[in-house]
């Protein structure tokens, strides 16, 4: 007995290094991302705080670029009202204002805002952390878009902070598609440039040209149709391969993020009820 | 508790601050990243058990892991570094006894000894973290861009703080 205490004496440095080892591939190998416990990421309290008082401080830094851009934001929504309001104005003269109703679709969608209190571009994959959380209506796998364009996915959930998937992070894949044309392909980021991302699976029938917009799909209860998404770059396509690959610049700014929209879904509960019952169905 | 102790809390605070406030959001050229909390597990002093070094080790990494996200990964790399603390230490001062001091450092190794051995824990954990965040997309030229830029960047940075941890009227001897 005292043989063996002694042995394990001898080498518990070699015992406490295995265990240390394996402690952190348990960690490293635990693979979804949707599955890390809130208290090992940024969402926890203490990492949170910390990174609420750094952004009160860092906030400062970009904000002439933001102003910029929610400025052009501000010109192009301008532009929309004038727009719409000669289409009122039109349907005015027609007299049919009073037989119009109001389209139920436009109440689907209600935005969270919520500033961004940490965030990183330079890994292979990347994490957003905001400071609204469960008790603000946040909920895991909602979208996120800013100012420009889309930002991310939620996943990791606080009562007052919640983590982001970035869509510079090869674990997210949106569908989306070139703006005006239907067919739908798969966007990811491929981990070289933060400014840009691959569209990948677009079918070799689709049309497109360089510097044509990029927009989501809609084919999920994540993001809306038609948030912007980028511009194409240029394309690829392998001689046997069936499928498009797009090269996409991002229209999100993603090392100048600081307030976002989390878009809440409301038929999105309704939406999830409906596929789980057709799927018991198509199992029954 | 000693001042030593103390000291080296206070040491390992600051640069874990340093580290998720600044350093992870440097991004040179987009290959260069500063790993600066190493520093910590390099200074510690040789003297200290390996159980102790190892154990501190993983907890600085798990740690700096929790604030930028990355799961596991420091933790893992930071551990066989701890490990690989003496064994790196070995090659360059052959005999421990020679040490004046027990805390590795420019003054007690000498600047050529103390240079190659912070050249080489650096390298050793760039190389670790790249490798492991590497699993997911293999492209071996920016692996090997990442790895040599980013052990060059955290060599100038440590080397800076090297400089301001020791005090002036010990250079001067």
């Amino acid at each position: 007995m005292s043989e063996l205490l002694k042995f394990f004496v001898r080498y518990s440095s070699w015992f406490l290094f295995v265990v240390y080892v394996i402690a952190g591939c348990v960690l490293l190998f635990s693979g979804n991302p949707f599955q890390h416990h809130v208290y090992l990421t940024s969402a926890n309290e203490v990492s949170s705080g910390l990174y609420r008082a750094t952004n009160s401080v860092t906030s400062y830094f970009s904000l002439k670029e933001i102003n910029e851009d929610l400025q052009r934001r501000n010109s192009d929504l301008e532009l929309e009202i004038y727009r719409l309001n000669e289409v009122i104005r039109g349907y005015h003269q027609q007299a049919y204002a009073d037989t119009m109703t109001v389209d139920s679709a436009l109440s689907r969608y209600h935005f969270i805002i919520a500033h961004v209190i940490n965030n990183s571009i330079n890994r292979a994959h990347n994490y957003i952390t905001i400071e609204k959380g469960r008790l603000d209506g946040i909920e895991p796998e909602m979208g996120v878009m800013d100012q420009n364009g889309i930002v991310g996915i939620v996943n990791v959930v606080g009562d007052h902070t919640a983590r982001l998937i970035s869509v510079l992070n090869p674990y997210l894949r949106l569908s989306c598609k070139v703006k005006g044309h239907d067919q739908v392909g798969s966007l990811v980021w491929d981990g070289q440039d933060p400014t840009e991302a691959i569209l990948e699976e677009l079918p070799k029938h689709s049309e497109f040209m360089p510097g044509d917009t990029i927009v989501t799909s809609g084919y999920s209860s994540v993001f809306p149709e038609g948030v912007p998404v980028g511009t194409v770059l240029s394309s690829t396509r392998d001689i046997e391969d069936n499928f498009y690959t797009l090269r996409v610049k991002l229209f999100t700014d993603f090392s100048t993020l600081s307030t976002v929209r989390v878009i809440r879904d409301n038929m999105r509960h309704e939406l999830a009820t409906v596929e789980k019952e057709l799927e018991i169905k198509n199992i029954e | 508790m000693s001042k030593t102790t103390l000291q080296f809390m206070l040491l390992g605070f600051i640069l874990v601050l340093a580290q998720v406030i600044v350093f992870n959001h440097i991004c040179l050229f987009n290959v260069a990243v500063p790993m600066v909390f190493i520093y910590l597990i390099i200074r510690l002093p040789i003297t200290l058990s390996l159980n102790w070094t190892l154990t501190i080790g993983f907890f600085l990494g798990l740690i700096v892991d929790i604030f930028s996200d990355t799961y596991g990964m420091n933790a893992l790399s930071c551990t066989v570094l701890a490990m690989l603390r003496r064994p790196v230490l070995r090659l360059y001062v052959p005999r421990e006894e020679d040490l004046t001091r027990p805390e590795p450092s420019m003054l007690s190794l000498g600047t050529a000894a103390f240079m190659k051995y912070l050249l080489t824990m650096t390298l050793i954990y760039c190389t670790l973290i790249f490798i492991i965040e590497a699993f997911t997309f293999f492209n071996p030229l920016q692996l090997v861009l990442r790895i040599v830029f980013s052990t060059i960047l955290s060599l100038i940075v440590m080397l800076g703080i090297d400089s301001i941890m020791t005090p002036r009227s010990e250079k001067r001897l």
